[in-house]
């Protein structure tokens, strides 16, 4: 050890306590920004992937031009072959086709214009959660004609529960009209407001006899091992759907081009994020400014007897430089460990939040969070810190070249 | 509601222009509303029985579908599909602004719920509202003459027809185009920004049920080249004495033939 790190060594422990302060509020904010990071990456994660398991899944193959204009006619005319692509593909989990009809449903006593979706059960229960999100009657099973799924918002607007009649009034493919009466077989929840109270889904068979398809269906729904591989599978898929013919040219989107605006509040929620910490660093680096400063006043004397005696302006620099340093570094790791530690047990039991925003909620939003560390979390934020306490700390320490011993030695 | 408010506004301020131009713009809107109500008692008679052949056109796609109609007055009236098979007996019924659906497959009726007046009638270029509320235009719009051409020698006047304040109607504009024989020649329909939405217009001039009338009514959208809804008349009388029974629910489940 040299001379140097001895003595700055020895001069953080002339002042413990101030010593220790600092370190430890160096080691709270970074203790904060792991967590409040891994926080964030977490509900994004669990945001997109709810959100993508109720209904658009990572990715979908469509006509082109479907996902704007959402015609009737803009179909994918072989579904089959698309499957085929499909089942080849190994990072594929699961795939569903879907088929959307705008319908006048109505009960006894009241109509809405909804979504009518037809699904294939099997298929549908692999890639999204409707099965699971049944709160009342049963999910579709294989073979089954005249049944359907409500919405439970949409339920209550149209004042039926499970075994009553809803009668369907739309369009079909070509253009004929698509009437027919459905019995209600389950009701869902999935939280999402909108998609509770604007679709009800058909046996996909039936559907397309009833608006008159002719096999063909809108959209095949793509759920990826995980979305880490989306990028991936987009890649490779659309690749391979060149060879299919359709009348319009298929195209697959993955879950960022089907929920614009999904990912428009996961910016906006990092950016409010972002200005959050910067105000914590900013607080941080105020604080270490006032610890260093302080210093200064305190040992003028001190430096202007060791300049007297020779010592360098350059050699007192660095020796301030070394014990806010040692000081950063001791609460930087301080705080990523006690944060990894805060992360861990949250990742492990989740956070309840009871009164999630209306925001948060539109996308599916469980109540319980569970935040995700990763490197990338719980190292960014004690990056950051320490360049701006390093920055902070120069100031204090370029201040030591403009002493003169005498006047420094007099207190001056 | 926001298109109300601005519609509104739009509204009170061409209303301000009115008032202003004093005395002669008023005569002007007087008789450019007796224009637009003699126009339309031209063109609807007392009663009506029609048969019009709708075709939907589509740059890819095309539907031809045959519908018979009966109306009365400004108010009832009542049509079904009588082409193609796969459609026949579906049926429409309007009273008043209030409109109901009927489908012989399923055997039901439906009322049009209000938030659906917008969309398009059997998939056509028609909405619900042009059919719906076809009388709105006398009753929720102040008139004003703008202007006049000449078509095959008679003249035309050129209307413009801004909502009156609190008017329940989704157009910010319409224009019309009336012939001083009280043919309708065309109608414009703007958004609040006054920029056309969909325009139709009569063609084909030719004696059918004892007047000269427009064989053929077209609505096309505006900002789309070649997707167009055509209504081609072969049939049609005025004023014959109608079933009172006609314009019910009951009887838009049993068409008559």
């Amino acid at each position: 050890m040299s001379i140097d790190v001895k003595m700055a060594w020895r001069n953080l422990w002339r002042n413990p306590r101030r010593s220790i302060l600092t370190i430890a509020a160096i080691a709270f904010a970074s203790l904060l920004l792991v967590f409040m990071l891994s926080w964030q990456f977490g509900s994004y994660e669990t945001m997109i992937d709810s959100s993508v398991r109720i209904h658009t899944g990572h990715l979908q193959v469509q006509a082109e031009g479907y996902q704007d204009k959402k015609s009737m006619r803009l179909v994918v005319s072989d579904p089959a072959a698309v499957g085929n692509v499909l089942d080849k593909n190994p990072e594929v989990a699961a795939y569903t086709y879907r088929a959307n009809a705008f319908s006048l449903v109505s009960s006894k006593e009241r109509t809405y214009g909804v979504i009518v979706v037809g699904i294939d059960p099997d298929r549908e229960a692999k890639v999204s959660t409707l099965k699971k999100l049944i709160r009342q009657g049963s999910y579709l099973s294989e073979n089954e004609t005249d049944q359907a799924l409500v919405g439970e918002l949409l339920a209550r607007n149209l004042q039926i529960g499970v075994g009553d009649e809803l009668v369907v009034l739309g369009q079909g493919r070509d253009g004929s009209i698509a009437a027919t009466v459905v019995t209600v077989r389950g009701i869902y929840r999935s939280g999402m407001d909108e998609f509770d109270r604007s679709s009800i889904q058909i046996p996909l068979a039936y559907f397309q006899d009833v608006y008159n398809m002719r096999g063909a269906v809108h959209e095949v729904v793509v759920l990826g091992k995980s979305l880490k591989y989306v990028p991936e599978i987009k890649k490779t898929v659309a690749a391979d759907i060149k060879g299919i013919k359709n009348k319009e040219a298929l195209v697959d989107l993955d879950w960022m081009e089907l929920m614009p605006g999904l990912i428009e509040a996961i910016k906006m929620d990092l950016y409010s994020g972002f200005i959050f910490y910067i105000i914590l660093i900013i607080v941080v680096a105020f604080s270490i400014l006032n610890t260093f400063l302080m210093t200064i006043f305190e040992r003028t004397k001190e430096f202007g007897v060791l300049m007297a005696i020779g010592t360098t302006p350059g050699r007192l620099c660095k020796l301030l430089m070394i014990e806010s340093t040692i000081m950063t570094i001791a609460g930087i790791i301080a705080g990523i460990i006690l944060g990894s530690l805060v992360t861990w047990y949250f990742q492990v039991h989740g956070i309840f939040i009871s009164g999630t925003s209306e925001l948060m909620r539109q996308f599916g939003l469980p109540e319980r969070i569970y935040p995700q560390l990763s490197l990338l979390s719980a190292s960014i934020g004690p990056a950051a810190v320490l360049v701006i306490t390093f920055l902070t700390a120069l100031y204090p320490a370029l201040k030591v070249w403009r002493f003169r011993p005498v006047e420094a030695m007099a207190g001056k | 509601m926001k298109i109300f408010h601005k519609t509104k506004r739009i509204a009170i301020f061409s209303f301000l222009v009115l008032f202003s131009l004093g005395a002669t713009a008023d005569i002007h809107a007087q008789d450019a509303a007796a224009l637009v109500d003699a126009s339309y008692d031209y063109m609807r008679g007392k009663t009506s029985v029609s048969t019009v052949v709708m075709t939907i056109h589509r740059p890819d796609w095309e539907r031809v579908m045959t519908i018979k109609g009966w109306t009365q007055g400004m108010e009832d009236s009542i049509f079904w599909i009588t082409d193609p098979p796969r459609d026949k007996g579906n049926g429409t019924l309007k009273k008043g602004r209030e409109m109901w659906t009927y489908n012989p497959k399923v055997n039901r009726i439906i009322k049009i719920p209000p938030s659906m007046m917008s969309q398009a009638w059997m998939g056509s270029d028609f909405s619900n509202n042009d059919l719906s509320k076809a009388e709105s235009l006398i009753v929720d719009y102040t008139h004003t003459i703008i202007g006049t051409e000449t078509h095959e020698g008679k003249k035309v006047y050129v209307i413009k027809s801004m909502p009156k304040p609190e008017a329940p109607v989704v157009w910010g504009m319409q224009k019309l185009k009336i012939r001083e024989d009280y043919i309708f020649l065309e109608q414009g329909f703007y958004d609040e920004d006054l920029k056309p939405v969909k325009i139709m217009t009569t063609l084909q001039l030719r004696m059918l049920g004892g007047r000269l009338f427009p064989g053929v009514w077209k609505m096309q959208k505006a900002d789309v080249e070649n997707e167009y809804t055509v209504l081609e008349y072969q049939d049609l009388a005025f004023d014959t004495k109608l079933p009172d029974r006609l314009f019910t629910l009951s009887s838009l489940k049993t068409p008559i033939r």
